[in-house]
């Protein structure tokens, strides 16, 4: 056997010899060849060197094109981003985006407003790749040079930034408005990059500094209709300026008999992750023709929180919660949290890392303290009395991992078990339910889900809130409560 | 002398001691691929192409009958579109039983056999594929998503790094990675994406909340009818 494999071996190591005589293949160098040239045509454009821009635009051009995708499916997609991206959605833009390149990422438009989304969502090293790699395939694309130049500017790169707005300018179809885009960029940007960078491409006759790379010289670049002075000093910018966009673009007590049937056959609703957003605000704000359901899920979903635990590094558990304070304390059920070495909460589109602040296990509820500020939060309800059987009550949580699944019932009943009070409900809850609110018509929580009967049909139980309002997780500096009966607006 | 240079003959003197142990070509073919797995995964850059270099030098089958291969891979895809994968499956294999040598045969066979749910079998034909054109990001990706259902994050993690490294469009390769590292439900399979990112350095944001499974176990609520009863 060692003689079959012996002359093979001195081969392979030859070729080995061979193959480290020269630099490694390496597939990640593709984009480096096109950062390079992008770098270049920066350093140009500050350089005021039209012919040097247009030397490594050539350059670009001669370049391998990437293998094109079929538009036919990612032209939609594209569409559906720009709808989210015209909507603020940036996670959903995101999405959009993504599978529109991965799709087509031949398509330059497509690469720059997935550039575009990154840099919205302040993701600036993700934001700079995609937008090389769109001018690569588009060197005269403008949108996407002012994109790389917001980009170079919210990242202090005064010298890039002021390369890729002249780039902007140069190649844009209408110079005019992207003067204008320009000044505005000069004038409110928040970033101090952005407003320098902006006002050194404006300069009509100063010469622009160079980017690192390559020394700069005398830059005047726009025309004069284009090159009304922009202010010395820029007025201090609005916090929040707007991002350019781009031209393109309780309690009878129950009886021993049943308390004994419910310690048997209840089951707590908290889900094992392995097998698979939210709730009712505290003064629900009607909306015209809304219905009521309409208006608690609207206002609570943005309260109601998924609970995530991981084990040992993975995934464990899904769980709900309640947002209870503005400074992001989440009540759950204690069952959620019990077994976790860590935990994430997302509360509407908001993500926290979370850590147990307190716990009980009679009552079952712990608090979690997130970093979610500015958080609207519930009213807790202290209402427990047999007067409230027949309200309508809401339930949002996630059962299964189905994120804000709103179902609707009645209070059913008033149970004491084991010391506790429970509401019984009537409205569906399955695991992945337990912590999330029990929300009555006038967005007060008047429960947190906690578990069903296993036979039978919507038997399931909440907390009633009164017990979280007089346990040790109730702070009154922090957390709001109630004690309306929440018979409806 | 670089340190490439010492880890190449390391790894060739360990590939002498193991080699005889290694009867068939198949056996040879898979260990190379676990070691450009192992080696990814640690992000050995040469340690990789070394053993992509034994791959390459390994003796290809001939083909038995090729016109009827291309007639069955034509079906097979022409099937996979139609998503009957049991047909897909048969033409496949029938491709890559007339043409032992055809990457692409063995690549969809594999990419078949993951659909099916069968772990093992995937993960051989996609071995096998790679044996015959070991730069096939296609057929590391599958091969990285066969280890993440298998919940073996190393192996997914060099898998993808695999991916990358020989993908054609780089950039499209890198956003993919960032798709499967920020919305993969499968801690493995995300897991895996984000530090094959980091390995090359590459931007990642990773999650706090991992995603949910879109429909976790919704199945059609059919029924069959009750037999009538005869009057």
């Amino acid at each position: 056997m060692i003689h079959r494999f012996a002359p093979l071996a001195l081969l392979a190591l030859l070729a080995l010899l061979a193959l480290l005589a020269g630099p490694l293949p390496a597939s990640a160098g593709q984009y480096e060849t096109l950062d390079y040239h992008i770098q270049q045509m920066i350093a140009q454009a500050a350089a005021n060197d039209e012919a040097g821009v247009q030397t490594f635009r050539e350059q670009l051009d001669n370049l391998r094109r990437p293998e094109a995708g079929d538009p036919v499916q990612s032209r939609p997609l594209f569409q559906q981003g720009q709808e989210y991206l015209n909507h603020d959605q940036l996670k959903e833009a995101l999405s959009a985006f993504r599978q529109a390149f991965i799709t087509d990422p031949a398509d330059a438009e497509i690469a720059g407003q997935l550039g575009l989304t990154y840099l919205r969502l302040r993701r600036m090293k993700e934001a700079e790749r995609l937008l090389v790699y769109a001018l690569a395939l588009a060197p005269a694309r403008s949108a996407s040079w002012l994109h790389l130049g917001q980009v170079y500017g919210q990242s202090g790169d005064t010298a890039r930034a002021a390369g890729a707005f002249a780039n902007a300018y140069r190649f844009a179809p209408d110079r005019s408005r992207l003067a204008g885009q320009l000044r505005q960029l000069a004038t409110t940007d928040p970033a101090d990059a952005v407003r320098a960078g902006a006002q050194r491409a404006l300069q009509p006759t100063q010469p622009l500094p160079a980017p690192a790379a390559k020394p700069g010289a005398a830059a005047n670049l726009l025309p004069p209709a284009a090159s009304a002075p922009v202010p010395a000093q820029p007025a201090a910018p609005a916090p929040t300026a707007p991002t350019i966009t781009g031209p393109a673009p309780s309690t009878p007590p129950a009886s021993g008999v049943l308390l004994d049937s419910l310690r048997r056959g209840l089951s707590s609703l908290a889900k094992p992750a392995d097998t698979a957003p939210p709730a009712a605000g505290s003064r629900s704000i009607p909306t015209a023709g809304e219905q009521p359901g309409q208006q608690i899920y609207r206002s609570s979903l943005p309260r109601t929180c998924l609970i995530v635990t991981f084990r040992r590094g993975k995934t464990d558990s899904l769980g709900s919660g309640l947002l209870v304070s503005a400074d992001g304390l989440v009540v759950t059920n204690h069952h959620v949290i019990e077994n976790a070495d860590n935990l994430a909460v997302k509360c509407g589109e908001r993500e926290s890392v979370a850590r147990v602040s307190r716990r009980s296990k009679e009552p079952d509820l712990a608090l979690l303290t997130t970093t979610l500020n500015r958080a609207e939060s519930f009213v807790l309800n202290e209402a427990y009395s047999p007067d409230l059987i027949g309200l309508e009550v809401f339930v949002i949580g996630n059962p299964y991992g189905l994120e804000g699944t709103f179902s609707t019932g009645v209070i059913s009943g008033l149970r004491e078990i084991d010391g506790v009070r429970y509401f019984q409900i009537s409205a569906p809850i399955s695991p992945g339910n337990s912590g999330g609110p029990v929300i009555l018509r006038d967005g007060s929580v008047i429960g947190i889900a906690t578990m069903g009967l296993k036979k039978g049909q919507n038997l399931n139980f909440a907390i009633a809130a009164a017990e979280l309002i007089h346990s040790g997780l109730f702070d009154p500096a922090r957390m709001k409560m109630s004690t309306a009966q929440g018979k409806g607006r | 002398m670089n340190s490439g240079f010492w880890k190449a003959v390391v790894l060739v003197a360990a590939w002498c001691a193991v080699a005889p142990a290694l009867a068939q070509d198949s056996d040879r073919s898979r260990y190379y691929i676990q070691q450009m797995i192992d080696l990814a995964a640690t992000h050995d850059e040469t340690g990789v192409t070394a053993m992509q270099r034994m791959l390459e030098q390994e003796p290809k089958p001939p083909p038995r009958d090729p016109a009827a291969a291309r007639e069955a891979l034509q079906r097979g895809q022409a099937a996979l579109r139609a998503d009957d994968l049991n047909a897909a499956l048969t033409a496949f294999q029938q491709a890559s039983d007339n043409d032992p040598g055809n990457a692409d045969a063995v690549n969809h066979l594999g990419l078949i056999e993951r659909k099916l749910g069968r772990l093992p079998d995937a993960e051989r034909a996609l071995q096998r594929a790679l044996a015959l054109e070991p730069t096939r990001a296609s057929a590391w990706f599958q091969l990285a998503q066969v280890y993440g259902l298998s919940e073996d994050n190393r192996r997914a993690r060099g898998a993808l790094a695999n991916t990358y490294r020989f993908a054609q469009n780089p950039m499209r390769a890198e956003e993919i990675l960032r798709n499967i590292a920020e919305s993969e439900a499968s801690d493995t399979l995300r897991t895996a994406a984000l530090e094959a990112l980091r390995l090359y350095q590459l931007p990642v944001e990773a999650v706090i909340v991992p995603p949910m499974p879109a429909n976790p176990g919704i199945v059609p609520l059919k029924t069959t009818p009750a037999p009538r009863q005869k009057p």
